[in-house]
């Protein structure tokens, strides 16, 4: 199998794409130079070159008629009704959407949405494991001072049966 | 680098579009409604259909604005819906029915008058007959072949942003550009030297 890796035939190298940009004159100068010189001497390059130029000239010549005046003024006209046509929200959540950018996506924004809602109800709800730990620590207080009470009067009760300190030193 | 400071003014221009600006979708409209109905017109060769289209592109660029997001050069975007909306239009076989003729005149009929006309008229036919070839050689070309070329040739589109307005791989590309030019140079390279 020939090598044409370091040909320097873009035909050979299966670069055609090169002669194309050549003959479009988009190719850089400093590539179009070597080009000139193998061009005029390749038997391959120089029918497809001349060729392709002519396609090239033949597409040049099919020039267009300048737009129609009223063109702007029927595609403004379909917008304005069809802004018209749409409902208020719509208007005002694009123009929203306008100004805020990627955060009013409805992919960003619903979530955001239900975040918040969840945040708001969390926080106005009154919670009941809060309420009910509440009431146990008031219960929990109350036999505490209770508790402390009658350890008060057990201890008073045993001072009492206590005999005097004299009678104690005999 | 000046290619490069126009996207970014376009890009800039449909942000403020984004933001409820009408002024900059003027301006927008004013830089490319040409080249927009000039791509249609030579993709479906018929004046009232093109600039319909070209409507139908602009409606949608204005429709998708507030989704809008500078990603890619305002060019290619609009060129992809354009190119959507031709072949569309052409896949749905609207095409045949609304097609001009050529000016109503066959090129072979234009051809049997030149003989019979002054030297300037006849340079004037000539230019016709080789324009009706032309336009003929690129209508029968695949719709995606010749929006391709349409956009390498007119727009002067590299092989990246038509391969972005396709939604294809570049190498994809280079093989419609391939097999367009291939065509077009077996068909017209005849007319070299020639007018």
């Amino acid at each position: 199998m020939k090598n044409t890796k370091g040909s320097a035939c873009p035909m050979e190298r299966g670069e055609e794409e090169i002669l194309l940009r050549y003959c479009a004159g988009t190719l850089a100068a400093e590539g179009a130079g070597p080009l000139d010189e193998h061009v005029e001497s390749c038997p391959r390059c120089r029918p497809w070159v001349r060729e392709q130029r002519a396609v090239w000239q033949a597409l040049e010549s099919w020039k267009v008629e300048p737009v129609t005046a009223e063109f702007d003024a029927a595609l403004l006209a379909r917008i304005a009704r069809e802004e018209e046509a749409r409902p208020l929200w719509r208007r005002w959540w694009d123009r929203a959407k306008g100004a805020w950018g990627a955060a009013l996506d409805w992919r960003v924004a619903v979530p955001a949405g239900a975040m918040a809602l969840l945040l708001v109800v969390g926080l106005t709800m009154e919670n009941p494991f809060r309420q009910e730990a509440g009431e146990t620590m008031v219960k929990l207080e109350a036999r505490e001072i209770e508790q402390a009470e009658r350890a008060l009067e057990d201890l008073e009760m045993l001072r009492q049966l206590e005999p005097p300190e004299e009678e104690q030193k005999l | 680098m000046m290619a490069v400071a126009t996207s970014e003014h376009d890009a800039e221009l449909m942000l403020r579009v984004r933001e409820g600006d009408a002024q900059s979708f003027a301006l927008l409209l004013a830089k490319h409604r040409g080249p927009v109905i000039h791509f249609l017109y030579r993709m479906i060769q018929n004046r009232a259909v093109a600039e319909e289209l070209a409507q139908e592109v602009f409606l949608r660029v204005y429709r998708s604005r507030a989704g809008y997001e500078p990603t890619a050069k305002f060019t290619t975007w609009l060129f992809r819906i354009a190119s959507h909306v031709a072949l569309n239009y052409i896949r749905d076989g609207k095409h045949e029915r609304n097609q001009e003729s050529l000016d109503g005149e066959s090129a072979e009929g234009i051809a049997r008058q030149v003989a019979s006309r002054a030297p300037t008229v006849e340079q004037e036919m000539v230019r016709e007959v080789q324009l009706a070839e032309v336009r003929r050689t690129v209508e029968l070309l695949p719709a995606k072949q010749r929006a391709a070329v349409l956009m390498h040739k007119y727009q002067e589109m590299d092989y990246a942003q038509i391969a972005a307005a396709l939604e294809c791989s570049e190498s994809a590309v280079k093989s419609l550009l391939f097999r367009a030019y291939e065509t077009l140079r077996a068909k017209l390279a005849h007319m070299a030297g020639r007018g």
